[in-house]
């Protein structure tokens, strides 16, 4: 699903061409949405907005996953953060938001 | 009387005493003509005749004449007709739907290819299709995995669902995209030929070439003589789109995470 806002920290260090956006994940069996940061071009993992602390492993090997369940992030269950998400996590202030002209270049 | 006298090889020995030479010499011939004509005029003509064996009373002439004309009749008119060939040319075309399974399951192949791909729906499987004539440099290895010439892997993954779909971001500007974006100037396959050609001398640690290692993710980077895409992106724009020379690949292992030309 498009949403109108693209979220993101800033450009990916590692790649150098990718965003480093706010992936949620909700962990359906502790019934709760964690954050953490994904860059949507190489699919390096952050803990947080402050590109301090990677995340390598995994619960699936060569797939980003989430941080608090292991989980890939790319399942049905992640989703790109929308506002609302990013005030929650408390990193509203950590990121820049653009508002989509072409929701179709980017998703 | 004559089966008994045919059978008794004394007798067949004094009757044959009796026949001149020549004589022998043709009905030989004749018999030989009968044995391999036997089934073929039954076949053409719907006739009943015994076969050697059977006139020997090796075989009763019932059974080699009857069915087997029955079955040849039948076998003869569908391949002088047109039809037989259909089902034989339907072979082929159950082969292409499905380029892995061997040509010899027939009806077996239309049942277990569903099952054997589950997850897979129709749409991707025709995409899959396309992409296998799109990117002919790129070796099917099953599962919807690919290998490139140079041993690059492109396997499904990424938000996209595959790292083919995933590159192909780079094929065209997003210019309301924040930051760069590179884009590689040509298609599909030329791309994958300049992202092999650029793993094999980076990997090879050729003149301008550059690698790093980034926590299990190695990035590659390798110069071209001439220019293989532009600057695009919110960034891209700002700088009026300039010219892009280098390439940039990102892996895990050989397994290809994204690639996009670079400044
Ligand atoms: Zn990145
Ligand atoms: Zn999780």
């Amino acid at each position: 699903m498009a949403k109108p806002f693209l979220i993101y920290v800033k450009q990916c260090p590692v790649c150098g061409d990718g965003l480093c956006r706010v992936r949620v994940c909700h962990d359906l069996q502790r019934g709760r949405l964690t954050g953490c940061i994904l860059c949507d071009e190489c699919e390096t993992v952050w803990t947080d907005p402050t590109l301090k602390q990677k995340f390598l492993r995994g619960k699936v090997e060569g797939t980003p996953c989430c941080p608090d369940c292991g989980q890939p992030l790319w399942e049905p269950n992640s989703h790109w953060a929308d506002i609302p998400e990013v005030c929650l996590l408390g990193w509203y202030d950590s990121v820049q938001i653009v508002r989509k002209e072409n929701r179709d270049q980017i998703v | 009387m004559a089966r008994r006298t045919s059978n008794d090889p004394q007798a067949i020995a004094n009757v044959l005493r009796l026949i001149p030479a020549k004589w022998l010499v043709g009905m030989l011939v004749a018999l030989v003509l009968y044995f391999f004509l036997q089934p073929k005029l039954n076949a053409w003509f719907g006739w009943n005749l015994p076969s050697i064996a059977a006139m020997a009373g090796n075989e009763t002439p019932a059974k080699p004449a009857s069915p087997k004309s029955a079955s040849t009749k039948s076998a003869s008119t569908k391949s002088a007709s047109p039809k037989p060939a259909q089902p034989k040319a339907a072979q082929p075309e159950l082969a292409s739907t499905n380029p892995a399974q061997p040509k010899s399951a027939q009806p077996k192949t239309a049942s277990t290819k569903p099952s054997a791909e589950p997850t897979k729906s129709p749409v991707t499987a025709k995409t899959q299709q396309q992409d296998d004539s799109k990117y002919r440099i790129l070796k099917p290895l099953g599962r919807d995995r690919y290998e490139s010439p140079a041993g690059l892997i492109y396997a499904p993954g990424s938000e996209e669902g595959h790292r083919l779909s995933h590159i192909a971001r780079h094929l065209e500007d997003q210019p309301d995209r924040p930051g760069s974006h590179g884009v590689f100037d040509g298609d599909m396959a030329a791309f994958l030929v300049a992202i092999d050609d650029a793993y094999k001398r980076a990997r090879g640690h050729a003149k301008g070439t550059k690698s790093r290692l980034e926590d299990g993710m190695t990035v590659y980077e390798a110069p071209f003589d001439q220019t293989i895409g532009y600057l695009g992106g919110t960034e891209g724009a700002r700088k009026k789109n300039p010219k892009l020379k280098k390439l940039r690949l990102v892996l895990r292992d050989r397994n290809l995470i994204t690639a996009f030309p670079i400044q």
